[in-house]
């Protein structure tokens, strides 16, 4: 199997877990508790069903939207991950060209094992930055500076990530970074030489971007849990998040909203989107998916903010249906480090082709224009 | 498999079924006729959604509640359940530990393998005495009377056990107490050695709140459905229970009430709470869930009595969708006997300490410091 025979994301997924160690397979791949949220991301858009429009003489519809200010070919882009070294060894650079060669978003992790300056020297397509609000706050104080010398589009802060949620397979698997060998994982290790060989070989593992502020930011082993649990400050309330907005003083977003109270607050402390997220289902299990809350979070604050749907996506029809409840765009994870894993860059922007090539189909399909046409009369919900 | 290497519910579960001579564990782990309202039980939280709210600023949680009076450190407890050294050998002393060390309140059962008075001197934090109506009226004045005289905090009737359920699995395996031999358990008895040295070593089997009254306190083998068929007073009603009550009087609760009329019922009769409950799935199959059922009785008399919601729990966020509800606690029976039957006191410690651990890292997650900060406001049905 190789990328060329990957058509949808289980077909990513599959040839991921065949490159990858298994407890960075499952670093990827697990949620939180039971993966109750997790596995309902997704399966809430087949609660609700499309209504197309027929002999609308469509042409080529027009995938074109509007985001932190910076216009993107079409309504999907590349959520911010952490540790994008562990899956390939060009990391954020090859999710970061992919993204510029389809002419969307990529976005980098405050986790990231590039630098803010490595990325913005190769890449002059739309960034997006996510940072974390530190117990040390120079160290959020400087990363904003150097995203604004570095000409960043935009900056989300993750507020859902205030603990680590309870991944149980890294318990399992023994996930740390970086990688630690265990007996217990040593043999996946060993089954997959190519990967260590290149992990070896490349550039060594830091996190770049904290790296002079923080020793865990050094090749400590650690687990992501500890390190969340330790580095970040559970104390940040909604004043912490207006001097970020300030600071920055450009398209800001929050990362994690899930209340339409809390998306209200958004617009009061001058953001100008909001991802509306449950981090991919890694924290807290039992919470609402983002489809089932998008409409909702819509109706009460879409005309004046941006509205990002992040988490759960894995088709073009999945997106329409977050445009159509009144999502701006879409974002995704999982879903890209499967295909970064798989195949680097060249993993990356095949997996942007085929969703852009199925966006652009169903848009044909369901008879529209543009996505200024996708709304909630070309949606009926089963219940 | 080792205690270390349990990390959920699901964990407890397997581990016990390694340990335990399988009468004995699909006593716990089974319940009435198809199972179909055991499982309901747990599936009814999936059917809604936590919808947290962020940047509130969240260092320190405090999951204290009180409960009959008695302020407890943590929204849950352990349910009374009968028969524990069956499933460990140090049964309800094991138990009554763990409950004491997280200073929560520990159920006891009328059919426990350690005296009231033995719990009373090792433990002196919250305890609920179950009780069960005999036909024999000095066996229910007796158990009142230890009870009281032991300085237990509350006595809870339970009242949906009238008649036995039908247990299938236990017609299958031919579970009694104490555990006999015949031909189709013999062997998952000689496959557990250990169970057999530690059942036959640490201590004669008995029931000491019965054993003065009836011979199924004794030696003499019975099934746990036989028993509430034939011992258990069927013409019990509500001024058997009234009568009490004022004959406790003290804090007093009716175990197993599942409509909103007889919850209503309760408060005139002079309750302080009740448990919403259906003994698990063990009794009426088909029942309605605790949880479906928890909203309704909360609104009728929540701000009266103590609601507790009992059954089904698996998980903090579990807990905490009942608590959102309004119930007042939270308790559950394999919630602990699995961990029990794993590992005795240090196998309930770790199960408690878990679910504490989710509980706490969960409200962090949901934006709440304190269990009064949860609310109907945090969940969205998805019907």
């Amino acid at each position: 199997m190789n990328i060329s025979d990957c058509r949808n994301y289980n077909d990513f997924r599959k040839l991921a877990k065949k490159k990858l160690p298994a407890p960075i397979f499952h670093y990827i791949d697990g949620g939180a508790d039971d993966e109750v949220t997790l596995k309902r991301n997704t399966s809430a858009f087949d609660d609700c069903d499309l209504i197309p429009n027929i002999l609308t003489s469509v042409g080529r519809p027009d995938l074109s939207t509007t985001i932190f200010g910076r216009k993107i070919d079409m309504p999907i882009f590349l959520s911010p991950t952490a540790m994008q070294r562990l899956y390939h060894p060009d990391g954020d650079k090859a999710s970061a060209r992919a993204a510029e060669k389809f002419g969307t978003f990529y976005s980098m992790s405050t986790m990231a094992n590039n630098s803010i300056e490595e990325i913005s020297n190769i890449s002059s397509g739309p960034k997006l930055f996510q940072l974390y609000v530190h117990k040390d706050k120079s160290i959020t104080d400087d990363l904003i500076d150097r995203c604004k010398r570095s000409g960043f589009d935009g900056m989300c802060l993750t507020v859902d990530t205030l603990v680590a949620g309870n991944r149980e397979k890294d318990h399992r698997t023994g996930f740390t970074t970086p990688p630690k060998l265990t007996l217990n994982s040593l043999l996946s290790f060993v089954l997959r030489p190519s990967w260590v060989l290149s992990y070896l070989t490349n550039k060594k593992f830091e996190l770049s971007n904290v790296v002079n502020k923080t020793d865990k930011g050094t090749n400590i082993t650690k687990s992501v849990i500890d390190y969340i649990n330790e580095q970040y400050d559970p104390k940040m309330d909604w004043k912490d998040a207006e001097y970020c907005v300030k600071k920055w003083n450009g398209p800001f977003a929050l990362k994690g909203v899930m209340s339409v109270e809390d998306a209200k607050r958004a617009i009061d402390i001058g953001c100008t989107a909001i991802m509306v997220s449950n981090h991919g289902g890694r924290q807290l299990d039992g919470s609402r998916s983002p489809f089932d809350q998008i409409k909702a979070i819509s109706d009460a604050v879409g005309d004046k903010l941006e509205i990002i749907l992040d988490g759960g996506v894995r088709r073009g029809t999945h997106v329409l249906k977050a445009l159509a409840a009144g999502a701006k765009a879409c974002s995704f994870g999982k879903m890209f480090l499967f295909s970064l894993s798989a195949g680097g860059q060249q993993g990356v922007e095949h997996l942007l082709k085929m969703m852009h090539d199925e966006i652009n189909r169903n848009m044909i399909l369901m008879g529209c224009k543009n996505l200024s046409e996708l709304n909630n009369s070309k949606l009926i919900y089963r219940n | 498999m080792r205690l270390k290497d349990c990390h959920n519910f699901q964990d407890f579960r397997k581990l016990a079924k390694k340990k335990l001579p399988s009468p004995i564990f699909h006593y716990i782990d089974g319940a009435a006729d198809d199972e179909i309202t055991y499982s309901r039980n747990t599936s009814a939280f999936n059917d809604v959604d936590l919808v947290p709210n962020v940047l509130r600023g969240v260092e320190n949680v405090d999951l204290s509640t009180t409960i009959f009076g008695k302020k407890i450190d943590l929204p849950f407890y352990c349910s009374p359940t009968a028969l524990q050294r069956l499933f460990h050998y140090d049964g309800e002393r094991a138990v009554g530990k763990a409950a004491k060390k997280f200073n929560t309140m520990f159920g006891v059962s009328a059919l426990a393998t350690v005296s009231v008075e033995e719990i009373s001197s090792m433990i002196d934090t919250p305890k609920m005495f179950q009780f069960y109506f005999h036909k024999d009226r000095g066996l229910n004045d007796s158990c009142l009377e230890r009870a009281k005289a032991a300085k237990f905090d509350v006595m809870a009737l339970t009242v949906d056990t009238i008649t036995g359920g039908n247990r299938e699995r236990d017609l299958r395996t031919g579970f009694t107490s104490p555990p006999k031999l015949t031909l189709a358990s013999l062997f998952s008895f000689a496959t557990k050695p250990m169970w057999g040295i530690n059942y036959i070593t640490k201590g004669k089997f008995e029931l000491p709140h019965l054993q003065d009254y009836v011979k199924e306190g004794t030696s003499t083998n019975t099934s746990i459905g036989n028993y509430f068929s034939t011992m258990l007073d069927q013409s019990m009603n509500w001024k058997d229970a009234e009568k009490l009550c004022a004959q406790w009087n003290g804090h007093f609760a009716l175990k197993g009430v599942m409509s909103v009329e007889d919850a209503k019922k309760a408060v005139d009769i002079g309750c302080t709470g009740i448990m919403v409950s259906n003994h698990g799935g063990r009794q009426l199959d088909g029942s309605r869930s605790p949880f479906d059922q928890l909203a309704e009785i909360v609104d009728a008399v929540g701000d009266k009595i103590d609601v507790i919601c009992e059954g089904g729990f698996q998980r903090g966020t579990h807990m905490l969708k009942a608590l959102s509800l309004g119930a007042k606690a939270c308790a559950g029976g394999r919630l602990y006997l699995y961990a029990l039957a794993a590992a005795g006191q240090a196998g309930v410690e770790r199960a408690l300490g878990q679910y504490k651990a989710e509980l706490e890292r969960d409200m962090k997650l949901m934006g709440c410091t304190k269990i009064s900060d949860l609310s109907r406001k945090n969940l969205r049905f998805r019907v």
